[in-house]
């Protein structure tokens, strides 16, 4: 693993520590019709600033993947607008939202985050080369050094174990030099070593590269890593916290019931 | 397990679509030639059936001359059979018929019907009960220049009644057309043109001679029998004389309209619909092998909770068989309508086919379904058995939906399974999982691996990640990249055989022209080379001072060795000054009246040497003992026998020449040459006169035009190939639903998506045609050397037209990909990576 150089050049590069890089605002998302109506987003506002990892929490069904696919482009509000930066995404067609997503966000699911036809290096390059952009090779090589991947890069995903391949999902998600990730669960299917790995890094892409992360995740060891956790309940926003530590999420997801 | 089986038909309906199509569409073409052979045959039946209902009897030769290809030539008897016709007793009407050939020209100058069927030439029989024609406008002809034309030839030929038009019979004829007839109610029969004279205008114009007629048409006084008419005219006519009834007459002309037309016509549309039939097999068996992959989970909870392998492969035929039953009967449905559309393609072509509805004959019916059901059971047999021994243990495993071979996407948590592979394989290769693959690849697929890898190699160059992907996605399970190919392979195979042996038939014949034929023109009759160039045609190009040399090649039917045939006919000494028939024994200088000439083959075929008697018939009926006076090596020109002129012209009446071979004075340029054998041909009906290199070039010209057929029927099989891969395709999208709902989250756009998804295509595509060309080459090859006996004497590879096949071939996968990159494209991301 090669040591991450200054963050300096890539810290300039990022909006201004504070400001929202990614918001929702009065956000409602009803999945199905008439009696199979599901709100799983109940007017929800919430802004994600820059150079943070922000967490969310929530019992299950809370609505948290359908605020990550919604401020993330990859579904539609029923009712309220999401931004990236200072875009409205509900005036986007399907190819401005996909151009948005390739060009300015990066992805971490909670498995099957990789291609299984390409090699790692091939896969982390994904979205620069369908983008038919040149990868900036300095960054290319911080993001692979700061994962740990360097001597991996021919292999393809299925002969990395789950925790490697997470990696490469991460390492994938902040090669295109993104103004906001978000993961879902990253860490989810791993073990606490591997899923500890995954957060550390995601840690070091916030501190040393200047990203900003959003993940949603159920574990209160996890938000040790983060900048602040929100919580969510019944598609409502229900608390924040900011710098939160594993013993005060606890006794809050306690208290909401997840 | 029967309700296991209907709920997975129609679970999976969607991907079965594919199937059922390729079932469908077999059946459905199989179904629609056979009915088009059954209704063909029924309205011909009908047609004859009413052209002869006013025929009682007919009085005609016993000897036959024509060979299978002619309406039926007979021998011409006395014209004073007539009269003795008519003095028997029950006789009510009798009229003579003269029958012959007859090219009439068209306003264009040019033959009408030049494209080969029969022109015939005859009388108008005044009787209008006994004449199969009936007059649609004006009148009968009177005077020896008047003729009636049959509508459709009129039609073709551009020509109206009061028209002004030349016949030939084969010299020239001006003659006025005062009248349109119709064959029954159709315009003719099939594309045959007639030409009625006045009987006295047909004895000497047709017939050439007054006291010969080709038969007596009879009708008997009412209520006489058919039968009873025959016995009575039969003790009155003389030797080699017979009468039949008028009922035999109208069956033996169906017999021959069968044997000359519809047996070829059905052989062949069959032969393709088979062809479209075991294209379609190899679609199908794709398609439930995927669809039996993708549902190996299913298959293993069933075991698991206790089904027995018995019960899974009956749910799996069952399922099959259904499947099968209904595609075939939509097929027999789907047949009408491509009989109906058959048979509107042959009007439009100018066949004028009997008019009538569709006749679907139970027969038919039963051999369209059964075809259907059995190729698709047959095909689906392999994908159902390895349904069945699936392990019950696969239900708990992940199931490799891709199987794949050789690639390396196996889930990681896998790698126990792969590594106990690998200590199997004996370590003769290190690094465990990977040697495990590698033995588990056998040699086919490694062939088709490292084929697909290298068409596709340049994709990543071309496409960028588009490109990488597409290509990634054919090799990763070579099995099934192959399967959805193959049914392409077949249909390209074929393509490629015929279209190798069709160019080596047409190079040979070229080549045979070219090394035979040393001469500087040639004067055609048409493009099927019909014997239609009178004789004097020849004399009088011999005569122009800027001619050395003028040979007619004439042909006609006639029985040798007891064989009926069209043979050809020259005078043998001049024509080996012009056309080096590449001599092997005896001599063509004299063969005089008494000598033939054969083929080497045949030669040998027969037994025959020089000096060998051979009984020959004539046409008009007269027997003779001939000698093989020479063998010959060249069969391109000539064929197989070459009957003396001087003997052919007493015994011919209407001896004409197909070809007539010219050769120039010293110092006669060929420009100028052609020209004036033009100016004297032009008088004779403007039969085409061709430079000797046109002459050449255009002795391939009829394969040329049998190969374009072939290649309209050999479409439909394509057609399913590339269903077959569209199905391929769409199925491995479904599979691949999660890895593509990724894509798109990243930032693969939808029209990135879709090229990815064509790329696939056409690399499969080219896959197959590539496939097809390479066993298609060594199949022609062995059929050239098998077709010697046809004349086939080199193998000339068109590299052109493989190219052609070629691009083809990946503009075809470009449309297979389509759909499947349509659905692809349309797949909503948030499902896909939601998907379970
Ligand atoms: N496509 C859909 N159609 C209908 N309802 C849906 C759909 N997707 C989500 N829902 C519903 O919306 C609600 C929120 O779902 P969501 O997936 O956002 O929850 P979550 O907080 O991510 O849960 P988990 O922690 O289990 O992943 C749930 O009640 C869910 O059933
Ligand atoms: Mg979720």
């Amino acid at each position: 693993m090669t040591a991450a150089p200054s963050t300096a050049p890539y810290a300039r590069t990022a909006p201004p520590p504070g400001s929202a890089v990614a918001r929702v605002v009065g956000a409602t998302k009803v999945h199905g019709v008439g009696d199979t109506a599901v709100t799983a987003l109940d007017d929800v506002t919430v802004a994600f600033p820059a150079g943070r990892f922000t967490a969310i929490m929530g019992p299950s069904g809370s609505g948290k993947s359908t605020l990550l696919h919604c401020v993330a482009g990859l579904d539609a509000l029923t009712s309220g607008e999401a931004y990236i930066g200072d875009t409205p995404l509900s005036r986007l067609s399907d190819t401005q939202l996909t151009l948005l997503r390739r060009e300015r966000i990066g992805f971490v699911f909670q498995a099957f985050n990789l291609v299984p036809t390409l090699t790692v290096r091939e896969n982390v390059t994904l979205a620069l080369d369908l983008a038919g952009a040149r990868p900036d090779r300095d960054w290319l090589d911080t993001v692979i050094g700061t994962v740990g991947l360097g001597d991996r890069l021919h292999h393809r995903p299925a002969e990395l174990s789950g925790g490697q391949q997470q990696r490469v999902a991460v390492a994938r998600a902040l090669a295109s030099r993104p103004q906001i990730v978000f993961a879902d669960e990253p860490t989810g299917n791993l073990d606490s070593r591997s899923g500890g790995e995954i957060l550390g890094f995601m840690r070091r892409a916030v501190d040393e590269l200047g990203q900003t992360v959003v993940m949603v995740t159920h574990d209160p060891l996890a938000t040790a890593w983060t900048d602040a956790a929100v919580f969510l309940a019944d598609g409502r926003v229900v608390d924040a916290l900011d710098d939160p530590t594993p013993e005060l999420v606890l006794d809050r997801v306690r208290t909401l019931g997840g | 397990m029967r309700r296991i089986a209907l709920n997975g038909l129609w679970a999976h309906k969607r991907r079965l679509a594919g199937t059922f199509l390729s079932v469908f569409l077999g059946v459905a073409f199989l179904a629609g030639t056979l009915m088009l052979g059954d209704t063909l045959q029924r309205n011909f039946e009908r047609l004859f059936g009413e052209v002869t209902a006013g025929t009682d009897a007919v009085v005609r030769s016993t000897t036959r001359i024509d060979d299978d290809a002619g309406p039926g030539q007979r021998a011409p008897i006395p014209a004073s059979t007539l009269a003795r016709v008519r003095a028997v007793d029950g006789v009510a009407a009798a009229e003579p018929s003269i029958e012959g050939r007859g090219t009439l020209i068209g306003a264009d100058g040019r033959a009408v019907g030049r494209d080969g069927p029969p022109k015939l030439a005859g009388n108008w029989i005044a009787d209008p009960r006994l004449n199969p024609y009936r007059l649609a406008e004006g009148r009968a002809p009177r005077t020896g220049d008047e003729v009636v034309v049959n509508r459709g030839a009129a039609d073709d030929g551009g020509l109206r009644v009061g028209d002004e038009a030349t016949v030939r019979t084969p010299e020239p004829v001006r003659v006025r057309i005062v009248g349109i007839a119709t064959f029954g109610s159709s315009s003719g029969v099939g594309a045959t043109t007639f030409t009625a004279f006045s009987t006295a205008g047909a004895a000497r114009h047709v017939m050439k001679r007054p006291d010969a007629i080709s038969s007596v048409v009879v009708r008997g006084e009412p209520g006489l029998s058919q039968a009873e008419l025959v016995a009575r005219l039969r003790p009155a006519l003389g030797s080699g004389i017979e009468a039949i009834a008028g009922d035999r007459l109208a069956a033996e002309r169906v017999d021959d309209i069968d044997q000359t037309f519809l047996d070829g016509l059905r052989t062949v549309l069959v032969a393709f619909a088979g062809l479209a039939l075991l294209v379609g097999a190899f679609t199908i068996h794709n398609t439930f092998a995927i669809v039996a992959a993708q549902r190996a989970r299913e298959s293993a909870l069933l075991r698991a909770v206790g089904a027995t392998r018995r019960q899974v492969l009956g749910a799996a035929l069952t399922e099959t068989a259904l499947l099968a039953a209904v595609a075939s009967l939509a097929g027999l449905v789907g047949g009408i309508a491509i009989a109906s559309a058959l048979k509107a393609m042959f009007d439009a072509f100018g066949f004028a086919l009997p008019a009538g509805g569709l006749e679907v004959s139970a027969t038919s019916a039963l051999i369209a379904v059964a075809a259907g059901v059995v190729v698709t059971l047959l095909a689906g047999l392999a994908p159902a058995l390895a349904a069945s021994r699936v392990p019950p243990l696969a239900a708990l495993r992940d199931a490799a939906l891709e199987g794949e071979e050789g690639g390396a996407s196996v889930r990681q948590r896998r790698s126990l399974t792969a590594l106990a592979r690998g200590a199997r394989a004996g370590g003769a290769r290190a690094g465990g999982a990977r040697a495990g693959r590698s033995r588990r690849r056998r040699p086919l697929t490694a062939l088709v691996r490292g084929a697909t890898a290298l068409i596709a190699a340049p994709l990543p160059r071309l496409r960028g990640t588009v490109g990488t992907l597409a290509r990634r996605n054919a090799i990763r399970s070579p099995r099934r990249t192959a399967r959805a190919a193959s049914a392409l392979v077949v249909g390209v195979t074929v393509v490629t055989a015929i279209t190798v042996v069709g160019f080596s038939l047409q190079r040979s014949l070229d080549d045979s022209a070219a090394r035979s034929f040393d001469g500087d023109l040639a004067v055609t009759g048409g493009e099927f080379e019909d014997a239609s160039l009178p004789p004097a045609l020849a004399r009088e190009l011999a005569a122009l001072p800027q001619v050395a040399t003028a040979v007619g090649l004439g042909s006609g039917s006639a029985r040798v060795d007891g064989r009926n045939g069209v043979y050809a006919n020259a005078d043998a000494a001049a024509l080996s000054r012009l056309v080096d028939l590449d001599l092997r024994a005896g001599s063509l200088d004299a063969l005089g009246r008494g000598a033939l000439a054969v083929s080497a083959d045949e030669a040998e075929q027969r037994g025959w040497r020089v000096g060998s008697p051979v009984a020959v018939v004539y046409p008009d009926g007269a027997r003779a003992t001939l000698r093989v006076g020479a063998v010959y090596g060249e069969e391109g020109i000539a064929g197989d026998v070459l009957l003396p002129r001087a003997a052919w012209e007493r015994h011919a009446p209407q001896s004409a020449d197909r070809t007539i071979f010219v050769s120039l004075a010293p110092g006669v340029g060929e420009a100028a040459g052609k020209a004036a054998v033009e100016r004297v041909a032009e008088r004779w009906g403007a039969p085409e006169t061709q430079t000797r290199q046109e002459y050449v070039d255009a002795a391939g010209d009829g394969v040329r035009m049998v190969l374009s057929i072939v290649y309209v029927l050999l479409a439909l099989a394509v057609v399913i190939a590339l269903l077959g891969i569209a199905n391929t395709l769409a199925l491995a999208t479904h599979e691949r639903t999660r890895e593509l709902g990724l894509l798109r989250a990243v930032g693969q756009t939808r029209g990135q998506l879709r090229a990815t998804v064509r790329w696939e295509a056409v690399v499969i595509a080219l896959l197959g045609t590539t496939g097809g060309i390479v066993l298609g080459l060594p199949i022609a090859f062995l059929l050239t050397r098998l077709g010697d006996a046809v004349g086939i004497e080199t193998f000339a590879v068109p590299v052109a037209q493989l190219a052609i096949v070629l691009v083809v071939g990946g503009l075809a996968g470009v449309l297979a990909g389509v759909r499947p990159a349509r659905r692809a494209a349309r797949l909503d991301v948030l499902r896909a990576i939601a998907a379970e």
